[in-house]
Parts: C-alpha cells; structure tokens; sequence
C-alpha cells in the first residue's frame, strides 16, 4: 500500500511502528502498573476491533495493543477519550486536555511500579499513590523520563534500572524492652540484607552505617520490638539503564528523603531537562542527560529550591560504571581457534 | 452498681483515678504493625478512654503487665546487690473475659508451683485489678467458649462501650465514691456465649495413647509449616516461659543486672543445653509440645481448667498462618481414633 505517515507525530501520539508498513502498536498508560480490572473491556474491544486480536503486556507496564492500522487511529483515539479521563484525569489528577486526539504526548514515560505494601508484606510503602502523584508531575510533558516506584529495596521493580529509580525504605525503631532476644532479625538481615544486626549482652545492637531500610526485622520480630517509623523514606537511583551502547545499574543520589522531598525533586526534571535541552524536548535518557549536563549541575539543578529533611543524604559524586558493549575486550571467539 | 457516662465525663473520672492508679489498656500504635501501613494493639499506660481499642483484639495480651518482657530482677555490684523495684501504685487493666482466665493460668504458674510463689510476678500481681471490656460478637479466631473462659465474675469494673457513651458497672466497693453522683444504669456485661470456631479438646486417656500421640505424623506438616519464631507464644496470654540471665555493664564485668525476659518453647534452642544438646529438634516437635502443654499437660499437672484460654491471637499473630484451633481439631481426630483403636485392642467400649 502506498503510504505517507508522519511516524513521528504518531510516535508522539503513543503509536509505535510497526514492521508491517501502516501498522502500528498503541501504549495505553497504567501509572503504578495498576488500573481497575474492567478496563481489560476497553483493551479487548480496542485490540478485537482494530488490532490483531492480540494484547502484549507492555516492558513498561503499558496496555500494548499491535496491529491497529493507521486509518483506524483516529478512531481508536476517540474510543481512548474515556479510558485517559478516568486512568489520568480522575486517577492521577493530571492537569490535561482530554480531547479525541488521544494521549498528547509519549515524552514522560508511563510511571512503573510494584505493588507495594497495598498487597506485598515486604513493602514500606503505598507504591500506588506514589506513581499517580508522580504521574501527575510529568505528565504531559514532552521530556522524556523513565521512572520506576519499588515498594521496598528488593527492587522487583527494577528501580535501578530507570532515570529515576524510587525504593521505599523505613527508619527502623528498636524497642530495649519488648525484645527477646530470639535473634530473629538478626539471622533475617544476615541472610536478607545486610548483617548490621547483633546480639549484645542479651539485646540487639546495630551497626547504624549500613541499614538498607528494608525493615525485614520488623516484618519477623516476634514480640513487635524492632518497629518501622510512621514517616515513610524514599531512596532515590539515578541514570540506571538498558541499551546497546553501555548500560548501567542507576546509583544513590538521595537516601532517606520524604516524600515532600521526593516531589520537589521530580517536579524540578522539567526544568532541568529545558535547560540542558535548550527548551527543544527530544528523545534522550534521562541518564544521557545527567552525563550531558555533568553530575554536579544535574544536582545543582534537580535540589533548587528544595528544603532537604534533616535525614537525608546526597552522593557527592557519581562513580558510574557501564558495561562497555562496544569494546568487550574480555568476550574471545572459542570455537575453531586452535 | 452501674452507671450510664459519656466518654467526656469519664475522662474526668480517670484523671482522678489515675491520681491513685496506673491504667493500663491496648492501645493503637499506628502504622507500627508487623506490615507496612498496618497497626499495631498493644497494651499501654492510657490517659484518656479514647485511647482504648476496644472494638479489635489487641494483638499483644495483657500479660505484658503483670509478666514484663523485660524486667531487671537485681542489679549487683563485686560485694553487694540491690534489689529491683517497682511503682508502688495499684494497676488497673482494660482486659477481656479470657484474659482475666489467661491470667489465672499465669497465677497457677507463678504461684502455686512449686513451694514458693514467684516474687516478682507477685509483687506486680497483687497491684492488679481489673476493667472487664465487653466483646460484644469476639472475633473470628476466638474460641473461649470451647475452652470455658468466656465467662468471669473476676473483675473490679466492667465496661460496654457504645459510641460516646459507655456503660459501667462497679463491682468493686473502693471505686464506688468515685461514681456516687453519676446517672445509674441498668448494666451487666454480656459474654460471648457462642463463637464462630469450635474447638475439640483432645481426651487423652492413657500413658500409651500419649505416646502415640507423640509420634502423630500430623506434627511433621508443621516442620515445613512453622518458622519457629515465636509470635504465637509472645502474643499468648498464658505463655508464661522466660530466661534469666546476668548482664554485665562495667568493663571488668563485675557488676550489672539480672534479669529476666520472655522465652519461647518455639525457638530453637528453648532446650539447648551446655554442649549443644537439645531435646526438640524440629519445629514439628516444639509445636507438640507447645500444642500439648497448652491443652494437656497443664491440666494433668494442676487439674482443673487447660492452660490455652482460647484467646486466637496465636493465630492472629502467625505469619505462617497456622490455626491454632486447626492444630487442637485435627489431633482430637487423631487421639479419637488412637482412643478407638485402643478400645478395640482391649476390648473395652468407649
Ligand atoms: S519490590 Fe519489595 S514491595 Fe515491591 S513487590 Fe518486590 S518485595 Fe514487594
Ligand atoms: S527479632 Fe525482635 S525480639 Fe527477636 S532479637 Fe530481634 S528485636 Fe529482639
Ligand atoms: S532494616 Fe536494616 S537492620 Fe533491618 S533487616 Fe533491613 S538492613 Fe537489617
Ligand atoms: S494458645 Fe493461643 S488461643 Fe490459647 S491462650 Fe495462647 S494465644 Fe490464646
Ligand atoms: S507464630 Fe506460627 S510460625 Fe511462628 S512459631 Fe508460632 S506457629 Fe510457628
């Protein structure tokens, strides 16, 4: 058939090429990974009667439909009308235009996460909540950013491995009397975490440095002692990666800030990107930005006017370390080489 | 007597009676329970009714005031030692009808076993009386009525809550100048007479059917179901276990405490002795023994009532989800065909 597309718009439209010329794959949203079960009925009847049938579960946590052809877009957005008011509108809050033009913008990426302690006994926080409120700080903005919410540093999320990667951790309280000494959480951050527990004189002491948060002591003290403080923290992970070039595992740049902290934050990327961009929004990884602007200026930038809670903790510096695609001197030929 | 009040003016009431009593009662602690944006009940010193949970089971029992998880018993020094002390004032405890049972276990165990009564579980018991709290439907792991503790006389006051009011009846003459000018009620505490779980209670009739009770394949499931951590035990009303050991806090050791702090038949090393042996290896095993001590060998030591005052929060607390009232039926299933099957070896009818 002989087309003429403008991919582009489309992509920005949240349609991806196909490799069948004039096919193409819609990304429906799903801040948080979660929207209510009777939008299964939205998606069936998108992907029965204008795609193949067929629905992928998005790498990013998105409603992936292929095989709709490009002259039932304009009818599939009208059809996606309700679906953006309910899951962004009524959902996340976001400041946005629905019309029948669909989603405005692919750039702020949908917003991952686990499911968090509305289900998972290891999780410190409400995973949810967070990526609506996150969602409504990106969205709809054409500068691109991959964000990923873990409910607790098991990261199943895979928070290290986005722009921003957000780990709920908890201050963990310990209660002298109520302990008895079991060991319990002792043996359980040894093999769980981080062995910063110890049984001293019949109670517990803890090596403070390293604590990771994860608050598995708590989740198996028998008698209640070891507690999570009500205020949850955040961690925060930076310039994590996939990509043919040079991958990378994302690194600190915040521990054990609030969530008012954690907002201000993210609601300074726009204006971080604008500036290291030249106000022209384009497709880089968040982490290709950092490195762009250099460490120093990303943080200068990304705290402005942020008032950090007396718990925190910044990375002076960043010491990345890529997996070198590219030169993979280690990698030999095995076979045939005598 | 018994009285109608609002939550308001009682709270005038307790201001007073907190200035001759240490009120205890299970409050929330929010957002510290085992998961994340859960809370934790437990008992604490209260300073208003409103702190009182009394429409959930608290998810740690009363105990914890009369039989401290910690509690120093002396502090010594090379040549001398000094005893611990405790508040001198009264205690009054917000507790329901099986904790009031529970706690007579604890007597039984702290009292009247053995020649001499334990000290310093006395000197905190004789302190207590206690506030009855209704409860009203109890809660889907209850079941005192199987055990007969849903039923008590023993209490100073008893207390219906209902909304921003409650009902109060005093039983006991000392508090009744306190209420003299309140409005009267007609009041008495209802008790749970049916429960939502029925328990069997094992009837083990002879030294030979205990022995194959022992050996029950039912406690293996447990090896692989039970952490051995304990929750169950720190959680019960009746657990009465703990451990006494020196702590020294000088550089030369030489002076300290001793104290006591809760122990757990569940651990695994509860019977560990000098040299490492132990006598319960599994956690099937520790479970038979709990599950026997509770409903067994309690009775055929003192007589009278069983140790488990059917409480639940044994089960509420397990993390594994093991029911206790589960484990109690299915070995009276278990001791019903032993039973039979040595009726039938005997000859002798059931
Ligand atoms: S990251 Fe933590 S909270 Fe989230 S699903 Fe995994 S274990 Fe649960
Ligand atoms: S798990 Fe709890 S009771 Fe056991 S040693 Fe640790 S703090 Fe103490
Ligand atoms: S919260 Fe800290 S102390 Fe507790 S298990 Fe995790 S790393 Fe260990
Ligand atoms: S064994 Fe369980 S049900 Fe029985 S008294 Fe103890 S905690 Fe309550
Ligand atoms: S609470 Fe459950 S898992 Fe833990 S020791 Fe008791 S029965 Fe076992």
């Amino acid at each position: 058939m002989n087309h003429d597309i403008d991919i582009k718009k489309l992509q920005v439209n949240c349609f991806r090429q196909s490799k069948v010329p004039g096919e193409f794959m819609l990304q429906m949203r799903a801040p948080g990974g979660v929207v209510q079960a009777k939008y299964l009925a939205v998606v069936q009847h998108i992907a029965d009667t204008w795609g193949n049938g067929q629905l992928h579960l998005g790498m990013r946590q998105t409603f992936s439909i292929p095989g709709i052809k490009y002259e039932n877009i304009e009818a599939v957005n009208e059809y996606l009308r309700g679906y953006i008011e309910e899951v962004e509108v009524a959902s996340c809050d976001v400041n946005m235009d629905v019309n029948e033009g669909g989603y405005p913008t692919i750039g702020a990426r949908n917003v991952m996460a686990c499911i968090g302690n509305s289900h998972c006994i290891k999780a410190n926080i409400d995973t949810l909540s967070l990526a609506r409120k996150m969602e409504k700080l990106v969205f709809p903005s054409h500068y691109h950013i991959k964000m990923s919410i873990a409910g607790c540093p098991n990261d199943c999320a895979k928070a290290t491995f986005n722009d921003f990667g957000i780990v709920g951790i908890a201050k963990m309280e310990y209660d002298y009397d109520r302990c008895i000494a079991c060991e319990r959480c002792v043996e359980t951050c040894a093999s769980h975490a981080t062995r910063v527990l110890s049984l001293e004189n019949g109670k517990i002491v803890k090596d403070v440095c390293c604590c990771v948060g994860c608050a598995e002591c708590a989740t198996v003290c028998p008698t209640g002692a070891w507690t999570r403080r009500p205020t949850k923290f955040y961690r925060v992970l930076i310039g994590g990666r996939s990509g043919k070039q040079y991958p990378r595992a994302g690194k600190i740049f915040l521990n054990w800030v609030t969530e008012e902290v954690l907002l201000a934050v993210i609601g300074n990327w726009q204006a971080f990107s604008a500036e290291v961009l030249n106000h022209q929004p384009r497709y880089l990884h968040g982490g290709h930005l950092i490195d762009m602007a250099g460490y120093e200026k990303f943080k200068e930038w990304i705290l402005k006017g942020v008032k950090l809670n007396p718990e925190a903790e910044v990375a002076e510096r960043l010491y990345w370390t890529e997996t070198e695609y590219r030169s993979n001197i280690h990698v030999k030929p095995v076979c045939g080489v005598d | 007597m018994a009285y109608r009040l609002s939550l308001s003016r009682m709270d005038e009431l307790l201001e007073k009676m907190r200035e001759s009593y240490t009120i205890y009662a299970p409050m929330r602690f929010e957002k510290r329970g085992r998961y994340s944006d859960t809370d934790l009940v437990r008992y604490d010193k209260i300073r208003s009714v409103r702190d009182i949970v009394y429409d959930e089971k608290s998810h740690f029992s009363p105990k914890e005031v009369i039989h401290p998880i910690t509690q120093a018993l002396f502090h010594f020094t090379e040549f001398e030692y000094r005893e611990s002390e405790v508040d001198e004032r009264p205690v009054l405890v917000f507790v329901r009808p099986c904790d009031i049972h529970g706690i007579q276990r604890l007597d039984t165990m702290f009292l009247e076993n053995g020649d001499a009564a334990d000290p310093y579980y006395k000197r905190l018991r004789d302190k207590v009386k206690f506030v009855l709290m209704e409860c009203g439907k109890g809660w889907d792991t209850c079941f005192c009525v199987s055990m007969g503790t849903n039923r008590t006389e023993d209490y100073s006051l008893a207390v219906r809550f209902a909304g921003e009011e409650l009902l109060l009846e005093v039983k006991d003459p000392s508090f009744r100048p306190l209420f003299a000018s309140e409005k009267t009620a007609d009041f008495r505490p209802e008790f749970v007479s049916a429960n939502r779980l029925t328990v069997r209670l094992p009837e083990i009739k002879s030294r030979d059917v205990l022995e194959k009770v022992h050996a029950l394949p039912l406690w293996e499931s447990y090896d692989t179901r039970c952490l051995s951590c304990g929750a169950c035990t720190a959680a019960c009303v009746s657990c009465s276990c703990f451990t006494t050991s020196d702590v020294a806090y000088s550089e030369n050791g030489r002076s300290g405490d001793r104290r006591r702090v809760w122990a757990s038949c569940l651990h695994k090393d509860f019977t560990v002795m000098a040299g490492g042996h132990g006598f319960r290896k599994t956690p099937g095993e520790r479970m038979r023994f709990r599950t026997l001590h509770k409903v067994y060998d309690f009775r055929a030591r003192f007589g009278g009532a069983d140790m488990c005052v059917g409480c639940g929060r044994c089960t509420d607390r397990c993390p594994q989800l093991i029911s206790f009232a589960a484990t109690l039926n299915r070995l009276s299933g278990e001791v019903d065909r032993l039973n039979a099957e040595a009726a039938a070896a005997t000859g002798v009818s059931v």
